[in-house]
């Protein structure tokens, strides 16, 4: 029945031809002797290419983002679970961490690109399930970082001397404290403001995060707490594992801060998985659709017997706990956090991950992260270079022009293009219809046309 | 200007009095000056509460609250004045479409930047000492305003205008897009230009700091003085504001705002061109940020493209304040979280030994303003009429 | 012990200066269809609005099975089993419709969010429950056919329809329905007519409605209350209420006769 209505749109639409092809190609490869003949050639010829040639360039990034689309495609493909499943993990968890020992710059770029995961999936629950508008996430993501940050390093005897830093194997317990403390912190901040409307909130919360960005920057006096805008150096990192193993069974020759990579990839890559459960999870519980319902008619939701409040403070919860304990791991790997590592740009970046993925939407804020860090780590230092060649060429451009330095021209420019052009994001949130259980079909391709544009034509 | 042909309002009602013009004109400010003073006078006591508190403690608390007080003063009324002429931006656009303006705070750094770049070209071209201080100062606010108001109306064209009856969200979204993009784009312009990323500029000589009387306090007699840039901004902000309360409460054009302001639908059925309407708001708004710009950028001597974000903010907070949508409740909002403002900035860092820097805790005294008076008094001080289409 | 399910006493709410209810009592027998009547602005939906919470009343009470809610929180007079529609339907437009009934049931789905998260064999049982439950309900206002819609895709008396169906989601001993026929065609309103009456007879609800179709109001109401200007100015049966002087003049104004050929 699905289908049958699938059908009909794409009669209706003015492209109809092209979306027909681009349907049947995707029937065709995605399910089937097809697809694992495309999947299996496709991730064949991306891991022989990412092995031979690792050294960093523009051939190599190329094929690292298609790397990344397979997986990504793989995913969502509609092939049965063992081969989804099979084939996404040797990807992720063989091909990834062996290419990383070839070129360090990559593993890293996948694990800050986990962590954005995570954040996006987090902040996506306050924005795209239940609908409230956070502009100040990052906060959260700071308590976390200055939590591990301060109660690991000698910083700690700032505050009081008789206290000392914490082993580093504590690590571990501490990012479940972060899950809590983040959750604490998302309760606190909600208690007080989750009553106001939705665009006040916005500009709440992002009071909220200068207050606490600014605290940071500030709590160096009377009592060192933060140490201020020079930042918490020298974060502990909790104790290698598997090393012996690594280095004699497997015979690889790994060094200490290669074998740190490794392990703060395998860490991200968990904790990815375990949001990507949790949240999908609670999607699809009463809470999900609760969260739904209030994001949709809030008055209404009420009268069905939604406790409106304690609705939104579990969302706020929820989304804060992941990056509280995103922020633990941040500190660790990293090394060194200051204030400006939190400031309202970031938070920004996290809510154009969610808007280009598509609010709502799980995929899509997967995506989304992963789009917005390339363009940050890769695809923006590309540019530049590609432009000082140009200049030097004898191109016109201003000598100031240094695109990894204009973010927030980019971002902006995407911003408003997302909300004018395609407000519901690159994949938005797929409704999922009561005939198709998962793999047997691919979801109905469901797209009315924006709210925005149908409202903004008729006045 | 142009919408002034298309407004046909109910038919006059007969000619209004002088007085009463008068009365529309200058109460709104009149109420205003009420607050200044009231906001002085109260934070004064305050103060002086304070110190005669930890007077036991430290003997010369006393004097040195009053030594600094004349200055707290005068740097409150700036701050006041520069948030109540951003703070109408706000709350002007509010009013008209109940959507928060983002990038309010970068038309006014616009507005400061264009004020720059004519000291500098002045400068360039040797002119700037010959220019006599007044017409400097005008020339800078009608360029200001003149940059600020256009561009604050071609971006509700490109960004917002095709949003309108979207979800409230969706142009919050586009309004932060937008900041975002004035932010880098006037950077890329400043930085590929003589301006620089932090432009210092200098201005005509305006003479020497005015000396208005001197305190006696104790051993030596203390001078309070005001410098001549910061009388020429808290009385350049008082005619403009005068002008736009004449212009909203007491012309055609005013009454087709506020009519707009009430209900969009009847009021195009009265055959106003909402359209229109709102683009004028839009210039008049980004036209007073874009004076204001000006007029600080002047009075602190530099700029730099993200100057407006936290003004924008504390501006929206003073709108909030004072009830937004409600014009008079912004510049009432505007004067007492400046003073409130600058006394926090000057009065922690005393009070508390030096413990906390005042500077920093004032940013966070602003924003715990916001939230409280968003829970406990969302209407905000002067809110009610306006404020109660939901 | 009473057999009143709901008894609301000299309910009073103000607006500014406008009294948009005034000093209004009506008590519902269990089982009953009763209809709350009026012109435009008498302050119908206000008083419902009382009922279930969205407003305080500034003055009297509201017992609802034996409960004082006058003054609750909405979400709890729903939980008690009190539901109801809008007069603009408020359907949540982004969710399907099988969602929307789904979404009515919260208050029967207690699953704890460590459950949820672990995906517990009692979560998966109960939600698959409500699935079944929900397409039940969906059946019998006629819309199984369409539970994956896009519930703002929905024709409009469908529309209506699923915000019946959402609200008996909740397994309610009262329902409450804002002009249910609004802006139907006669052929609709005689379908919804018939949806009303079975919503009593097989189901055993008590239906209390706000509705400007008199041929409606008369056909099915056991009793009727008249409001105007928000006193409330009759009440009976229809019968009764058809031949009330006071109810021609609220409804034709003074000199009716005259005026209205």
């Amino acid at each position: 029945m699905a289908r049958v209505a699938s059908l009909q749109n794409i009669r209706m639409t003015p492209t109809a031809q092209s979306a027909r092809l681009w349907e049947q190609l995707r029937t065709y490869l995605g399910r089937g002797s097809g697809a694992y003949a495309f999947f299996g050639l496709y991730a064949a010829i991306c891991t022989w290419q990412l092995f031979t040639n690792p050294r960093t360039s523009l051939r190599t990034d190329i094929f690292f983002v298609l790397f990344l689309l397979l997986v990504f495609m793989v995913y969502r493909s509609a092939t049965p679970l063992w081969f989804r499943g099979g084939l996404t993990a040797v990807l992720l968890v063989v091909v990834m961490p062996i290419f990383g020992t070839l070129n360090p710059f990559y593993i890293d770029v996948a694990t800050q690109a986990g962590i954005f995961v995570a954040l996006a999936l987090g902040l996506n629950v306050v924005v795209g399930f239940a609908g409230l508008l956070d502009l100040g996430y990052v906060a959260f993501f700071a308590v976390g970082a200055y939590l591990w940050a301060i109660l690991s390093t000698p910083q700690i005897t700032q505050i009081n001397p008789a206290w000392s830093p914490v082993p580093p194997i504590m690590f571990y317990p501490f990012v479940v404290l972060g899950l809590v403390i983040g959750a604490v912190f998302g309760i606190l901040l909600g208690l007080p403001v989750l009553r106001l409307r939705g665009d006040y909130l916005a500009i709440v919360t992002l009071g909220f995060g200068e207050v606490i960005r600014v605290l940071a920057n500030n709590l160096d006096r009377p009592i060192n707490i933060t140490n201020g805008s020079q930042g918490i150096r020298e974060i502990e990192r909790p104790p290698l594992i598997l090393t012996n193993f690594i280095r004699e069974t497997l015979g690889w020759n790994l060094s200490d801060s290669q074998l740190y990579q490794q392990f703060f990839y395998f860490v991200v890559l968990l904790i990815v998985i375990f949001t990507v459960v949790v949240v999908s999870r609670l999607k699809n519980s009463r809470i999900g659709r609760a969260w739904e319902a209030i994001r949709e008619d809030e008055t209404a939701a009420v009268a069905q017997g939604i406790p409106r409040v304690r609705m939104k403070l579990m969302a706020f919860a929820v989304g804060a706990s992941f990056a509280g304990a995103m922020g633990v791991v941040f500190a660790s790997k990293q090394l060194f956090i200051n204030p400006p590592t939190f400031d309202l740009l970031r938070s920004i970046n996290i809510l154009a991950m969610v808007i280009l993925g598509g609010m709502g939407s799980i995929p899509g804020s997967i995506l989304g992260a992963v789009i917005v860090t390339l363009l940050d780590l890769q695809i923006l230092p590309r540019m530049a270079t590609v432009l000082r060649d140009a200049q030097r060429a004898g191109v016109p451009i201003p000598a100031a022009f240094d695109p990894t330095q204009y973010q927030r021209l980019l971002f902006g420019i995407l911003l408003v293009l997302m909300m004018i052009f395609r407000p519901q994001g690159i994949l938005p949130d797929e409704r999922r219809s009561e005939e198709l259980h998962a793999g047997d079909e691919p979801p109905s391709e469901e797209e009315a046309p924006p709210a925005a544009r149908a409202a903004a034509e008729s006045s | 200007m142009a919408a002034e042909a298309k407004v046909t309002t109910s038919p006059q009602t007969g000619q209004r009095s002088l007085a009463e013009v008068l009365r529309t004109v200058f109460g709104p400010v009149g109420q205003m000056l009420l607050f200044v003073v009231g906001s002085a006078i109260a934070l004064s006591l305050v103060v002086t509460l304070l110190a005669l508190v930890q007077i036991g403690a430290r003997p010369d608390l006393l004097v040195r609250t009053w030594t600094i007080l004349p200055q707290v003063i005068i740097d409150g009324l700036v701050r006041g004045f520069l948030f109540a002429t951003i703070a109408l931006g706000y709350t002007m656009v509010y009013g008209v479409l109940e959507f928060i303006n983002f990038a309010h705070g970068e038309i006014f750094m616009v507005g400061g930047v264009v004020g720059a770049a004519v000291a500098l070209a002045l400068a360039a071209a040797g002119f700037l000492a010959a220019v006599p201080g007044l017409l400097f100062v005008l020339l800078i606010i009608v360029l200001g305003m003149l940059v600020s108001g256009t561009l604050a109306v071609t971006v509700e064209r490109v960004a917002y205008r095709p949003l309108r009856g979207a979800p409230r969200l969706v142009p919050l979204i586009s309004a932060i897009g937008v900041s975002l993009v004035l932010q880098d784009v006037t950077r890329l312009i400043m930085t590929s230009t003589p301006l620089g990323f932090n432009a210092r500029f200098n201005t005509p000589d305006f003479g020497s700091p005015i000396r208005l009387f001197e305190m006696n306090l104790g051993d030596r007699p203390v001078p309070v003085i005001i410098s001549p840039k910061a009388l020429i901004f808290v009385s350049a902000a008082v005619v403009m504001l005068v002008v736009l309360n004449y212009l909203v409460n007491a012309t055609r054009l005013g009454k087709a705002i506020r009519a707009t302001a009430q209900d969009r639908a009847t009021a195009s059925l009265m055959g106003i061109n909402v359209n229109q309407i709102i683009s004028l708001t839009f210039l008049i708004g980004g036209a007073l940020g874009g004076a204001a710009g000006a007029l600080f950028g002047m009075y602190v001597g530099t700029v730099n493209p993200y100057m407006g974000f936290i003004p924008g903010l504390k501006a929206f907070t003073a709108a909030v304040l004072g009830g937004i949508g409600n014009i008079t409740g912004a510049m009432v909002g505007g004067i007492v979280l400046g003073f409130l403002e600058a006394f926090v900035a000057s009065y922690l860092s005393l009070f508390t030994g030096g413990a906390f820097s005042g500077a920093a805790y004032a940013d966070i005294a602003a924003f715990s303003i916001l939230i409280l008076i968003l829970i406990f008094r969302p209407s905000g001080l002067l809110g009610e009429a306006t404020t109660q289409k939901v | 012990m009473t057999s009143n399910i709901l008894e609301a006493r000299n309910v009073t709410k103000t607006f500014g200066g406008l009294v948009a209810v005034n000093d209004v009592t009506l008590t519902v027998e269990k089982g009953r269809i009763v209809s709350v009547i009026g012109p435009n602005g008498a302050g119908k939906t206000t008083f419902f609005n009382i009922l279930t919470g969205i407003y305080k009343p500034d003055k009297g009470t509201v017992i609802f099975d034996g409960t004082s809610i006058a003054g609750n929180r909405p979400d709890i007079i729903a939980a008690l089993g009190m539901r109801r529609t809008f007069q603009n339907i408020r359907l949540f437009d982004n969710m399907t419709v099988l969602e929307n009934v789904l979404v009515g049931m919260h208050t029967h789905l207690h699953a704890p969010f460590w459950q949820i998260v672990t995906r517990a064999a009692g979560v998966r049982r109960e939600e698959a429950r409500a699935r079944q439950k929900a397409r039940e309900l969906l059946a019998y206002v006629g819309l199984d056919e369409k539970r994956d819609d896009l519930a703002k895709n929905l024709p409009y008396g469908d529309q209506r329809r699923l915000e019946i169906a959402r609200a008996l989601a909740g397994q309610p001993k009262l329902i409450l329905l804002d002009e249910p026929t609004a802006g139907m065609n006669p052929h609709e309103t005689d379908a919804a007519t018939e949806l009303i009456r079975r919503l009593r007879d097989e189901l055993g609800l008590t239906v209390v409605l706000i509705e400007h179709d008199m041929r409606l109001v008369m056909a099915i109401s056991e009793r009727i209350t008249v409001l105007d200007y928000g006193t409330k100015i009759a009440e009976g049966d229809a019968a009764a209420i058809r031949s009330n002087p006071r109810v021609i003049e609220a409804y034709l104004g003074k000199g009716a006769a005259g005026a209205a050929a």
